[in-house]
């Protein structure tokens, strides 16, 4: 904090500077009457620059304990929130546990696989559980569905819809006294509504959505999750500059990464394959080349092993890379064991 | 080389500097001393990476790690963040781009520091060591630049307040907020980039701190791959590692990329040596008597010459 910075007129700033006081630690041990006269002012304007860098310093100070730059959040409490977070689920028991809970929010997890694997069924299943009340261990928030290729089907997310709610009246007993008001909010209906979705059909709408969601999101703060289903399909094909289309999805990333983290949801990205010629063979990489792989948080890979279906963490900065298999069952994605859970007795 | 004589030489050389500015000139054993009493070695926590950056972060230097995705450029910037403030260098500021900033991996790093503590111990410890640890997320270039200057200004005022003084500046990743505004047809972007280097550099070298930045891979030509950001960027960093990991095991490599104190594995040998070749070849020559004066940017490094002569 210079001189340059005070508020003072600037006639007295000038006149500081060309005496020599640049700093304010210069002014800190100086009486009102002895720069009065340095500078020549009368005595009342002399008091106000001192009671200026008196203000500033104070202020400045008073700041310091709190962090060395403001908005700076310590680890400790970061942790403490951390642990009170809720946990998005995916639906596959596995897979929520090798992913720590679930979909993280504040974070932006990508998914990537190969057609026909499932990856917009676990993006309409993520929507449909975002929702589940918080009484049943669900976010009870809304979703916003960005869709780009027109694979959202309405009656396969009231299909999972019907599923999800079929499976939680299971798993909690119907008769007791807590649940009976929110069980009154479990139609599939409801589910339907809390999902928005925004049909694009080139990159520049998709552009113009990711900036416009600032705005939604700040009207509707219950949306929990942004899915963008798929966010490289519109860009693979136009775009004659590579360069360009580099540093356009650099600055969508950024923007999505900022939304999670300022209304603490979860985005996830859906993203298409391609091959790679690496090493002497061809090998399957996500699309939109390397530069796009920092601009997550997390990565997981969906693929087959065999005839299963099965989700690898590629990258994420607090669990460990695991793999765990998936079923895209009648009701939704659902894990290899809960085909045999027994049925609870009432 | 009597005191006096380097007053007059010091006051011959620098007339117009006014009273209140502290001196630049340093001679060489001033900067030696000091390179070796205040430039400490920060613990990285990994020991290969410590013994390829000689020791650890360097304080007073920027270090940048690069490497494809999920190689570890995190995790190595988590363990810094854990080692650094458990053996009480000072206080941590993590600037994070990509929301990575795990406190639940740091508490991992933590317990695993002392295992053999008990729980009472290790409870306030994880208190003193996360609360120790500070993170503030930026998203764009312009928020980094407003955010390093705001460092800046307080560190100024911090050595007067005493305190917990801060030691490492992690900024995780810096080209993630660069790349989005380089190339193109104007060449904003690339003064912006400068300016964020040359701020940390300042920062790191006028109050001792270290700076670990990361930074991340493109293609270059016959499908390599090649650190983000460019050649202009190449020159900012006093030091580069570059992280890869194995296929299909957990173990990385870590390659060294420049080192002012140790020959890269991939520049050519006689592009470092030539420097130091010339500017000991001048204090050795018999003919010449009078001192030499090194104007350095900041890549000043020590290192004796091997045939010392007297």
């Amino acid at each position: 904090m210079e001189i340059s910075n005070l508020p003072i007129s600037p006639s007295i700033r000038s006149k500081l500077l060309s005496k020599g006081y640049t700093s304010l630690s210069s002014l800190s041990s100086i009486s009102p009457s002895f720069l009065a006269q340095e500078l020549s002012v009368k005595l009342e304007e002399a008091v106000e620059v001192l009671r200026a860098v008196s203000d500033t310093t104070t202020s400045k100070s008073a700041h310091i304990p709190n962090g060395i730059i403001p908005g700076a959040v310590t680890a400790w409490d970061m942790l403490s929130e951390e642990q009170m977070q809720r946990h998005i689920s995916t639906g596959c028991e596995d897979l929520d546990a090798i992913l720590g809970g679930g979909i993280h929010c504040k974070e932006v997890t990508e998914v990537g696989g190969v057609p026909g694997i499932g990856k917009t069924q676990l993006g309409i299943q993520l929507a449909v559980n975002v929702q589940i009340p918080v009484e049943y261990g669900g976010l009870g928030g809304k979703a916003v569905y960005i869709d780009t290729e027109g694979s959202f089907m309405a009656e396969r997310a009231y299909q999972i819809a019907e599923g999800c709610i079929y499976d939680i009246l299971d798993k909690f007993p119907s008769n007791s006294r807590e649940f009976l008001s929110c069980k009154e909010r479990l139609q599939v209906n409801n589910f339907l509504a809390g999902i928005f979705y925004f049909r694009i059909c080139s990159y520049t709408e998709q552009i113009a959505v990711i900036n416009y969601l600032e705005n939604f999101l700040t009207e509707h703060g219950d949306v929990k999750l942004v899915i963008i289903d798929s966010v490289t399909f519109h860009f693979r094909q136009d775009f004659d500059d590579l360069a360009q289309r580099t540093r356009v999805l650099g600055g969508l990333s950024l923007r999505l990464m900022k939304l999670s983290k300022m209304f603490n949801l979860a985005v996830v990205l859906l993203n298409q394959v391609t091959t790679k010629f690496t090493d002497g063979s061809f090998q399957l990489t996500l699309a939109l080349g390397d530069s796009w792989s920092h601009s997550c948080t997390n990565r997981i890979i969906l693929h087959w092993n065999g005839n299963e279906r099965c989700a690898y963490i590629e990258k994420s900065p607090s669990v460990a890379s695991a793999s765990a298999p998936y079923l895209v069952t009648g009701k939704g994605i659902r894990g290899i064991n809960s085909n045999f859970k027994r049925a609870r007795i009432m | 080389m009597m005191d006096t004589e380097e007053e007059d030489f010091k006051s011959r050389l620098a007339p117009d500097v006014t009273p209140n500015r502290q001196l630049p000139w340093l001679t060489g054993i001033e900067l030696l001393s000091d390179t070796n009493q205040n430039k400490h070695f920060l613990p990285t926590g990994l020991e290969g990476i410590d013994a390829l950056l000689g020791g650890g972060l360097r304080q007073g230097q920027v270090t940048e790690i690069a490497g494809p995705s999920s190689s570890g450029k995190t995790q190595v910037c988590l363990s810094s963040a854990t080692h650094v403030v458990d053996r009480n260098f000072g206080m941590v500021l993590y600037l994070d781009t990509s929301n990575s900033f795990s406190p639940f991996r740091i508490s991992c790093f933590v317990n695993q520091l002392h295992p053999s503590l008990p729980k009472e111990l290790k409870e306030t410890s994880l208190q003193t060591i996360m609360s120790n640890i500070y993170c503030q997320s930026v998203f764009d270039i312009f928020a980094l630049l407003d955010l390093l200057h705001h460092v800046e200004t307080t560190l100024k005022h911090t050595v007067k307040l005493g305190g917990s003084k801060l030691c490492l500046l992690i900024v995780d990743s810096v080209s993630s907020v660069i790349a989005p505004v380089i190339g193109g047809k104007n060449s904003q972007g690339w003064c912006m980039m400068a300016s964020v280097g040359v701020l940390l550099k300042r920062i790191a070298y006028e109050h001792n701190i270290a700076v670990l930045v990361t930074n991340h891979m493109v293609g270059g030509e016959n499908g390599t791959l090649k650190p983000a950001l460019g050649e202009s960027w190449k020159g900012i960093p006093h030091i580069r590692l570059l992280l890869s990991h194995g296929t299909g095991n957990n173990h990385g490599t870590t390659t060294v990329l420049k080192h002012t104190l140790m020959v890269s594995m991939h520049l050519d040998h006689h592009e470092i040596w030539s420097k130091w070749v010339v500017f000991f070849s001048v204090l050795e020559h018999s003919s010449v008597t009078g001192r030499v004066l090194y104007v350095a940017g900041d890549s000043f490094a020590y290192r004796t010459h091997a045939s010392d002569t007297n």
